[in-house]
């Protein structure tokens, strides 16, 4: 995002839209008259500023972004479409369609590790931290995720070289696991957590068992996580239905 | 991951608050989703939504709301927020009799989802995602009273600033607490900013606030 300075009256509304306090007032060499500066190490290229309106001069505004400081864009602003999946966001359809796609299975978990989120931003130097420390684990980084896309070797959980230097306001690490490999992954990323200059959130799903039990809860609260007291929630109505051996309609 | 899982609240501020979304298949019914999902806006619509949108669009704050329905593509994601439980009830009756074929997802408390879905008449959940909070530099995120609002957009639209540049105006009378609700929400741009529950969390907590921060 820039600004131009020539329009700028330097009110500062815009200030407050900023996720990730990228900026400030300054003053402009010379006449030394009061303008908005914005850090564009530190600015993620969301649009939020923009979308808002506020600018009361139409100071603001997107110049064309080439890779690798696309890559910002992609991860920050959630109207754009990340091609590979075609869909808006940050991340793939994971539960939200499994019923149809049987992408989580019986006896496995699909696990995310939301870097950056909520709302302070991330390194790509961080986000590689973690798809090293996972790819050890021999997990499977989701296809259609925009990090998985980025990375140059799924094998080592190395990105792009160009991307690594980039910073976005969230980067959704996806894979899946066996359900036995789960304690180790959370054991894992327990350990990397402190390397980490940054926040992440962190989810677990499965499906729900012909025993009525979602299996993945005893292992997570072995591993010292507590988990919240809401849940996103696949009710079983798409078509066509994806079913396992022994499986019922949930709808 | 996910953009409506890990919001953050007391119980009894969680209670009143529901996202109900759909999205489309890719492979599977990505070349028909269109016409179901308009049919699910405005199924959704006639149960008192307090916003929705469209992820590709915007959302109803800013969007007449017969232009996000019409806009709706073959591959998007439609989500639409709810202040209660028995709203959410009649939705999901109302899609299962409908049966649109299109995945449908609620997120809210467990256990509450889990009486929703008996209420509407299905048997079962199928799959459940569980969010194990925030890890890491935690000394980075704002106050807790501030994530209740800022997690109501997963994304991270609505920043921890505008929320106490809000705080900030409603205690100067510069804005309506409705009004800071709104301003904040439209940020969201895919409608899960509860504007509602913003409004409540605004008059629980602005007396307990002191805004020490500019005001531009």
């Amino acid at each position: 995002m820039r600004v131009d300075a020539s329009k700028c009256v330097g009110c500062g509304r815009c200030i407050p839209f900023c996720p990730v306090e990228a900026r400030r007032l300054g003053r402009l060499p010379g006449n030394g008259r009061v303008t908005l500066v914005i850090d564009s190490d530190r600015c993620v290229e969301c649009g939020v500023c923009l979308r808002s309106g506020i600018c009361p001069t139409d100071a603001m505004y997107q110049e064309t972004l080439e890779m690798p400081r696309l890559i910002r864009a992609i991860l920050s602003d959630p109207l754009i479409e990340f091609k590979a999946t075609g869909v808006p966001g940050r991340g793939t359809e994971e539960i939200k369609t499994n019923e149809i796609t049987g992408r989580i299975r019986f006896g496995h978990a699909g696990v995310g590790i939301e870097m950056g989120r909520p709302g302070v931003s991330t390194s790509w130097e961080d986000v590689q931290k973690v798809t090293r420390a996972m790819a050890k684990l021999g997990v499977s980084f989701c296809e259609g995720n925009p990090v998985t896309h980025f990375m140059a070797d799924r094998a080592t959980g190395d990105l792009q070289p160009d991307v690594v230097k980039e910073r976005t306001l969230s980067a959704i690490i996806e894979f899946d696991v066996p359900l036995e490999k789960l304690a180790e992954v959370l054991r894992v990323l327990q350990e990397i957590t402190p390397k980490l200059d940054t926040v992440y959130t962190l989810e677990v799903s499965c499906k729900l068992h012909p025993d009525g039990s979602f299996p993945v809860l005893p292992i997570i609260e072995q591993a010292g996580y507590t988990v919240l007291p809401n849940s996103k929630n696949n009710l079983g109505m798409g078509r066509p239905r994806f079913r396992e051996p022994g499986e019922e309609d949930a709808a | 991951m996910t953009h409506s899982l890990h919001r953050r609240g007391t119980r009894e501020s969680l209670e009143k608050d529901f996202v109900v979304l759909s999205c489309s298949a890719k492979g599977f019914n990505d070349s028909v989703f269109g016409e179901k999902g308009k049919e699910f806006l405005r199924i959704c619509l006639r149960h008192n939504p307090v916003n929705f949108g469209d992820m590709k669009t915007g959302n109803f704050l800013y969007i007449d709301p017969e232009e996000i329905i019409a806009r709706v593509s073959n591959t998007t994601i439609l989500e639409v927020t709810y202040d209660n439980k028995q709203d959410v009830v009649e939705v999901i009756r109302e899609l299962k009799e409908a049966d649109l074929g299109i995945s449908v997802v609620i997120s809210g408390l467990h256990d509450v989802v889990e009486d929703i879905v008996r209420q509407a008449g299905l048997k079962r959940i199928h799959t459940r995602e569980f969010s194990l909070g925030s890890h890491g530099r935690l000394e980075l995120l704002p106050e807790y009273e501030i994530l209740e609002f800022t997690t109501m957009c997963g994304h991270a639209m609505v920043a921890s600033g505008l929320v106490k540049h809000m705080i900030a105006q409603c205690k100067l009378g510069r804005r309506s607490l409705r009004d800071a609700a709104v301003v904040m929400g439209r940020c969201c741009s895919c409608g899960n900013f509860n504007v509602n529950r913003a409004q409540d969390l605004l008059a629980r907590n602005l007396k307990r606030w002191v805004a020490d921060w500019p005001v531009y």
